[in-house]
């Protein structure tokens, strides 16, 4: 009896123990708030939004890889990289399409932006605010900074999957159509041009304006020759309400760390210094652009990406109303007679390496070291005035308004004291076909190795017949081995072909 | 030894008395000697009679007998788990008697899990390996010592010090871990690095799922049971063992200068490109910098004894070893104590073990740049070791001098140090009460920790090509790891008549905790005297600190029900349900039942066949789990990391949002096996005979497959239930044991294993994964190979010309003789990813184990084989130095294609161009087929008289020999790497060769 009575108490105690371990299965995450316990509040919003920024600073955007992909695969760079396959994909040698930092890496960062993006827009919404406007103008950022994304991604790819809802693990979106894509940017932009200010105050200046999100319009308007739509976003800009920009005396000042976020900006990527880690999502992930570090010569930089040489000589075409060379080219360029011309070393050495060499300047800190790293801290004017003026005088000339183009592209040679265009080549006249060569032309010395040559070459048709891509490779070899009707675009990433039915491969690769 | 004294006392006295005792004495004879068994090694409390009469006596703790016999009676010895042995007296006053063990050893009891089982009434797959097999090897986990010993237990290890073993039994079961559970002395654990095998005393793996479905979600990998030893009863025993190896690592066959500048040449003018500027002064050997021999040395020593009550075993141990490639090695240093007490219906006891290991690895976290054996190909010999006018001093590859990003182990070596130690304890106190003969409750208090110290040192100064510069630094993290289990159990066992039933039902509750403090910093102090970093987290710049805590627990009912009809009918039924903290609230609970058979024929009364001792007839099915994933997969979360820069100031803002996508919906990964089975035994016992057949599916595969970049997901691929695999095989082992005479007896088993694996299904609506060169496809097994296949080389610009599909377009246009052809399976006129087939499975067709042994008088040899067949393997090593696109060291003795050798299948050599070289195609697979001799060993043990003298029990001289013969077609280095990428486990990328040991042995005891 006794034994039995001991056994009862065993058991008894037994079942208590279990009963109370029952609630010890429920274990939350001591480490990182869950989804359901953010979007709560205003803040969270504000650290939601800015999250999309915080995109520009990964790898495959706008801290190392975009500048592959449109600087060095256009006809203005290269690369002589001894990482073989890097350089390949620079030159139309795209032979793994899951190469990773040539395509991989840039087609998941655009996306996981446009995640964040889609994040914000779906849980904002749901968020009670005091400041009515400033929740508006969140969803407006972030639409904003979807169709930025958005563009580029059909820039380069063309024919994408189109995801505009907070992204699921089995998600297997339907590719759409560049025309679709477009279409979706400008949708974004359109609705974000109503909430977001004409300008912002000082703390956070670096955030679209309407003013920005014009200029993107007039981008994707322009991209399909759509030159009237494009001209009324321009006349925003140029004419209209928002007319507030002006250049900067110093050409040089778009390209440093000195003056940023000046009257010639329309919208700029904000690079920092503070935070020295990788580009990862770790603690002290990194808020900087590797581009100096990897277009900096050998020796200096990692030397990935050079300036094809024509620039140099396209520079010297023409002299300054006091006959001097194009002060643009000392900005734009490192090359042999820089120092005989300018009296500039490159970082401070004497010219050591090849005669017939150049290395892109705009976005090097040799203004202020000798050397270069990861975590250049200096703005990268993704679109500034001068752009738009140029943009604006091509949209004139296309609409057969060429006569009234001419003031557009003077005000930028003007900066440069070079003479007015009408006097230095009075043979154009107001015959379209000349001016937009020669405006091709003022697009390079102006806009040289600022990542817009991939889509002029693009919207001016130049990829698209045989002729037009020899001369192309008369400047930049690599194009001999460009495929029409296959290069123009890019090969989606394999992988994601092979595992999204919806979802096919960019025809010819 | 003077303890002993007191039971010779007593046989002295028992000897006296037995002539007072009156019994009859004529003609006897005082006989005595001493029982070993055949290695020589007393053997305690052996029954010793005289035929045919009660005369008897036992022997003694060292195995010493005395007896009274009549010349022309007979003595009879007989003991528990040795053969019996009968022996004239004749003129003999002095028998030393040998006793086999029995091998057939029916009655061998097997750990089962929360009981045991006799081996005869088994009614699932259970392999048991004896504590001698696995410690006659030198290994750091038990683990490697496994190896080829029990059927259906694959294990691939390394030779990198303090490398643990990857270990699958019955083949890949799911896609996250495919280690098996380990339960040492009841805790739930893990034996890695930290445990010392020379402590296990028995080792058994319940391979299917009846077997291991009392430890239901854990054990769908299969349960590895290790038992360590106890003590005796008896005086203090001491046992000492020693042993010292040296290591060799096998190397490449590299070209040397003259070679290697001959052909970097080639292949530049090949391509029209200006040659690069070798420093034709350095002849660099790096493999001669890199590896060197390595020693490993093992130092054990135990204490065991026990009364009636109470029994206690204490062991110390260090292992040390000092790797082949500089700058690795692996310290261990390890205690244990297991005692138990017994007083009337209660008892208790404790299992305690406490060590503490040190590994230093080489390399930084990059894998390719920190790998020694990718790295010793990709520098070439006109690489100088050092160079002053680097950062750091280091050689390494150079613009227009070196064309090669290959990192200079030498440097890395001296410019980071890292290192890992770990003090675990890990022991279990339970306790005991029998309050009637057939029912007995246990309560079991587990616990485990371990102290975990990282630290990294990295030094100014570069090893490769294109470093950015990086400011010293150390990064140290201070870790704790704990484990806590509750178990109680009540068992009932009674016989009824013929019906022998025993019940056992209990409870479990486990919870884990891991939690980590790290901190960072830069720009450390050089002490100016010496030259040396400061590397505390102390004297540098730009601090950054961080920590995080996982938790985990699982809560468990379980239940066994055995029935033994007559000890003809066997069945067993088990239950378990488990909790997890690990899924959500509406996925937390599992059951997982099993039901289990056995039929022994032999003991039916119309089987009669004389050479059948018994035959068994075995089946099963069972279901199992897993959620062996990470502790809060089901949730999304925040990222709040990230910062922006805005403003006027460019002040940093912060930034959070959700990175890494989650699965709300995880549910528990269920494992349904199905295992039919013979047992058989027959020529008494001599020969056995197992065989299995099962079919194991897995449902509910818990993995994070790609998901699509399109979402956006970064930080790793969210965890889904994402597919179904299922392995059949076929499995068996079979033994002969023969002792010809007192002198001669060999052994040999041979075990063999065939297992098909196959996806049955991928989640997410794929049909297809697609990683770095493997395919898996629903229907097929995981991760075959999908490449491009080559044709042959070019021979003339008229074959490159009349290459063409079947409407004439011309494949390879850009081809030149002496290039690959490739075959356009699509039949588009073009080699693209189109034209990708599976072309060869990385899984062999069937491995076996064959071991064999020898005694002959006081020596003993023995050897064990490994085999893996019909495997196919991708040889990265190949795939560096043989593509000449990116520059290398190369094989020695290539012949690429020239015109004035065009007889070769070597394709022209081109710097720059990947045509021939590139990595997705079948150039790079071989035949991956192996026989290796795993061990091989010869020991003497030192006669009993010789020990007398010197006082010792027994004492014994090993000499030993691991991985020295490899029979296989691999050109790699080592067929039996191993890659823990379960989609890409063929590809053989510098993983770290076995090593070969050679070993040097000393055991003795008193």
């Amino acid at each position: 009896m006794k034994k039995l009575l001991l056994i009862f108490t065993v058991i008894c105690s037994l079942l208590a123990v279990v009963s109370c371990q029952e609630e010890e299965l429920d274990l939350k995450n001591p480490n990182a708030l869950t989804t359901n316990q953010f979007w709560v509040t205003p803040n969270d919003a504000e650290l939601g939004v800015n999250s999309i920024y915080a995109m520009f600073y990964k790898d495959g955007l706008w801290t190392r890889w975009m500048y592959f992909r449109l600087d060095l695969t256009s006809d203005e760079g290269y690369s002589t990289s001894p990482w073989i396959e890097l350089a390949d994909w620079t030159r139309f040698n795209y032979i793994n399409y899951n190469f990773w930092e040539g395509n991989g890496v840039t087609w998941r960062d655009s996306y996981k932006a446009i995640f964040r993006a889609n994040q914000v827009l779906a849980n904002v919404p749901e968020i009670e605010f005091q400041d009515e406007a400033r929740k508006q103008s969140i969803l407006a950022e972030a639409k904003f900074l979807r169709a930025l994304h958005y563009y580029y991604a059909g820039l380069l790819w063309e024919n994408i999957p189109m995801v505009l809802e907070p992204s699921r693990p089995d998600d297997l979106p339907q590719q759409v159509s560049k025309e679709e894509v477009f279409a979706q940017v400008e949708k974004d932009l359109n609705e974000a041009f109503t909430d977001l200010p004409m300008q912002w105050d000082a703390e956070n200046v670096g955030r679209p304006t309407k003013g920005a999100v014009k200029a993107m319009l007039a981008k994707v308007y322009m991209q399909q020759h759509r030159w009237n739509d494009a001209k009324t976003a321009l006349d925003f800009l140029v004419t209209g309400e928002g007319a507030n920009y002006m250049l900067v005396d110093n050409y040089k000042d778009n390209f440093t760390d000195i003056n940023e976020n000046n009257s010639e900006s329309v919208f700029e990527i904000q690079f920092g210094d503070q935070r020295r880690g990788g580009t990862g999502e770790g603690p002290d992930a990194s808020v900087s652009s590797n581009r100096a570090q990897f277009f900096a010569p050998r020796g200096i930089g990692w030397s990935d990406g050079q300036a094809r040489f024509w620039l140099v000589d396209t520079f010297k075409e023409e002299q300054t109303v006091s006959g001097e060379l194009d002060p643009r080219l000392q900005h734009s360029l490192f090359y042999p007679s820089l120092f005989e011309d300018f009296g500039d070393k490159t970082y401070g050495r004497d010219w050591e390496w090849g005669e017939d060499e150049a290395w892109f300047r705009k976005g090097a800190r040799d203004y202020k070291r000798d050397n270069e790293d990861y975590f250049s801290g200096v703005n990268w004017r993704l679109i500034r005035y001068a752009d738009i003026l140029l943009r604006y005088a091509e949209v004139l000339n296309e609409l057969e308004m060429t006569s009234e183009a001419y003031q557009y592209v003077d005000i930028v040679r003007a900066r440069s004291n070079m003479a007015p265009l009408a006097e230095a080549y009075p043979e154009i006249g107001n015959d379209q076909d000349r001016f937009l060569d020669r405006l091709k032309i003022e697009r390079v010395l102006e806009l040289s190795g600022e990542s817009v040559r991939w889509e002029d070459l693009k919207r001016w048709g130049d990829l698209e017949n045989q002729q037009s891509v020899d001369e192309i490779a008369e400047r930049d070899p690599d194009f001999n081995n460009f495929e029409i009707g296959k290069n123009i675009r890019m090969p989606i990433p394999q992988v994601e072909v092979e595992n999204n039915p919806n979802l096919e491969q960019n025809p010819q690769y | 030894m003077r303890t002993i004294l007191p039971f010779k006392l007593l046989f002295i006295l028992g000897f006296l008395l037995f002539p007072l005792l009156g019994l009859n004495a004529q003609n006897t004879v005082v006989i005595t000697g001493k029982v070993t068994n055949l290695n020589g090694e007393a053997i305690p409390f052996v029954n010793v009679i005289v035929k045919g009469t009660s005369v008897g006596t036992s022997a003694d703790i060292d195995g010493n007998y005395s007896i009274e016999a009549e010349p022309d009676q007979t003595l009879v010895f007989s003991y528990i788990g040795f053969d019996t042995k009968e022996v004239a007296v004749g003129e003999q006053s002095f028998i030393n008697v040998q006793l086999q063990e029995d091998v057939a050893a029916l009655d061998e009891i097997v750990v089962v899990g929360y009981g045991t089982q006799q081996r005869k009434d088994l009614t699932s797959a259970i392999s048991v390996v004896s504590s001698d097999q696995i410690q006659k090897r030198q290994t750091t986990t038990v683990a490697e010592s496994l190896q080829g010993l029990a059927a259906g237990v694959n294990v691939r290890g390394g030779g990198q010090p303090g490398q643990e073993a990857r270990i699958e039994i019955r083949g890949l079961k799911n896609l996250q871990n495919a280690n098996p559970l380990y339960v040492i002395d009841g805790l739930v654990t893990t034996a890695n690095r930290d445990f010392n095998p020379n402590d296990i005393e028995s080792i058994q793996i319940l391979k299917d799922a009846a077997a291991a479905a009392i430890y239901g979600s854990r054990a769908a990998n299969g349960v590895v049971i290790i038992t360590t030893k106890k003590g005796k009863k008896g005086p203090l025993q001491i046992n000492v063992s020693s042993k010292l190896s040296l290591t060799e690592v096998p190397q490449y066959d590299l070209a040397g200068q003259e070679e290697f500048v001959r052909l970097n040449n080639m292949a530049y003018d090949n391509a029209g490109i200006p040659r690069q500027d070798l420093n034709l002064d350095v002849n660099t050997d790096w493999q001669e910098e890199v590896f060197r021999t390595g020693m490993i040395q093992d130092q054990n020593v135990s204490f065991s004894g026990g009364g009636e009550n109470s029994s206690y075993f204490m062991s110390g141990n260090y292992f040390g070893n000092k790797g082949t490639v500089i700058d690795t090695r692996f310290d261990r240093v390890s205690f244990r104590v297991n005692s138990s007490g017994t007083k009337g219906i209660f008892s208790v006891g404790e299992n305690l073990a406490i060590s503490n290991s040190k590994n230093n690895e080489i390399g930084g976290p990059e894998a390719l740049r920190g790998n020694p054996f990718i790295d010793v190909v990709r520098l070439f010999p006109t690489i100088p070791v050092r160079d002053e006018s680097n950062p750091g001093g280091y050689g390494y590859g150079k613009s227009g001098v070196a064309n090669t990003f290959g990192a200079n182990p030498v440097a890395i070596a001296n410019l980071i140090d890292q290192t890992i130690e770990n003090l675990r304890i890990r022991g279990n106190v339970w306790a005991e009460l029998d309050p009637f003969p057939f029912l007995k409750y246990r309560v079991s208090f587990g616990y485990e920790t371990s102290f975990d110290d990282f630290k990294y040192l990295r030094k100014e100064g570069s090893w490769t090509l294109n470093q950015p510069f990086d400011p010293s630094f150390t990064s140290q993290n201070r870790a704790q790891s704990q484990t806590q289990l509750l178990e109680n159990t009540l068992t009932f066992d009674k016989e009824f008549g013929k019906h022998d039933i025993t019940l056992l039902v209990g409870t479990t509750y486990q919870k884990d905790t891991y939690e980590q403090i790290n901190g960072l910093k830069r720009n450390l102090l050089i002490n100016p005297n010496t030259g040396d970093y400061f590397d505390v987290l102390d004297l540098g710049d730009q601090p950054q600190v961080g920590g995080f805590r996982n938790e985990a627990s699982l809560l468990s009912y379980l239940g066994r029900f055995e029935y033994n009809y007559d000890d003809r009918y066997i069945l067993n039924a088990v239950f378990r349900r488990d909790g997890s903290s690990r899924f959500s609230d509406e996925n937390k609970w599992a059951n997982f039942p099993s039901l289990s058979g056995a039929w022994r024929l032999s003991n039916e009364s119309f089987f009669n066949v004389e050479n059948i001792s018994d035959f068994k007839l075995r089946a099963s099915y069972g279901e199992l789990g897993s959620g062996n994933i990470g502790n809060y997969e089901y949730q999304g979360f925040i990222n709040t990391f990230g910062a922006i820069v805005l403003g006027r100031g460019q002040n940093l803002y912060p930034s959070a949002t959700q990175v890494r996508l989650a699965n709300s919906q995880l549910r528990w990964e269920t494992l349904k096996q199905t295992n039919i089975g013979v047992d058989l035994s027959m020529f008494k016992n001599k020969l056995q005979f197992t065989a299995d057949y099962f079919i194991a599916t897995t449902e509910d595969v818990l993995f994070g497959f790609p998901i699509l970049l399109s979402t956006g997901n970064d930080g790793g691929n969210p965890i889904a239930n994402a597919a179904t695999v299922e392995n059949r095989g076929f499995e068996f082992n079979m033994s002969y044991n023969k002792v010809v005479n007192d002198d001669l007896s060999f052994n040999a088993s041979v075990n063999f294993t065939k297992l098909n694996n196959k996806l049955v299904k991928l989640g997410s609506g794929l049909n297809e994964s697609i990683q770095g060169n493997t395919i898996t496809r629903a229907g097929g097994p995981v991760g075959m190979w999908y490449v491009l296949q080559t044709d042959g080389l070019f021979q003339s610009q008229q074959e490159i010309d009349n290459y063409t599909n079947s409407e004439g377009e011309v494949i390879q246009p850009g081809a030149l003789p002496g290039d690959i052809r490739f075959k356009d399976i699509n039949d588009d006129g073009e080699i693209t990813n189109e034209d990708k087939e599976i072309v060869g499975s990385p899984w062999p067709d069937f491995e076996m184990g064959l071991n064999a042994g020898l005694n002959y008088k006081n020596f003993d040899f023995s050897m064990n084989w490994i085999g893996s067949f019909g495997a196919t393997v991708y040889n990265g090593y190949r795939s560096i130095v043989d593509r000449f696109d990116d520059d290398s060291n190369y094989r020695a003795g290539v012949q690429p294609w020239t015109p004035e050798n065009p007889n070769t299948d070597f394709p022209r050599v081109v710097k720059g161009t990947t045509l021939n070289s590139r990595g997705d195609s079948d150039r790079w697979l071989e035949d991956g087929s192996f026989a290796r001799l795993k061990y091989i060993g010869l020991g003497y043990n030192i006669p009993a008289n010789t020990l007398e003298k010197i006082g010792f029990s027994r004492a014994r001289l090993s000499l030993s020999a691991q991985n020295i013969i490899t029979i296989t077609n691999y050109q790699g280095l080592d067929p039996e790497f191993s890659n823990s990428n379960i989609f890409q486990r063929g590809v053989d990328l510098g993983a770290f060769p076995n090593v070969q040991t050679y070993s040097l042995g000393v055991e003795f005891g008193f």
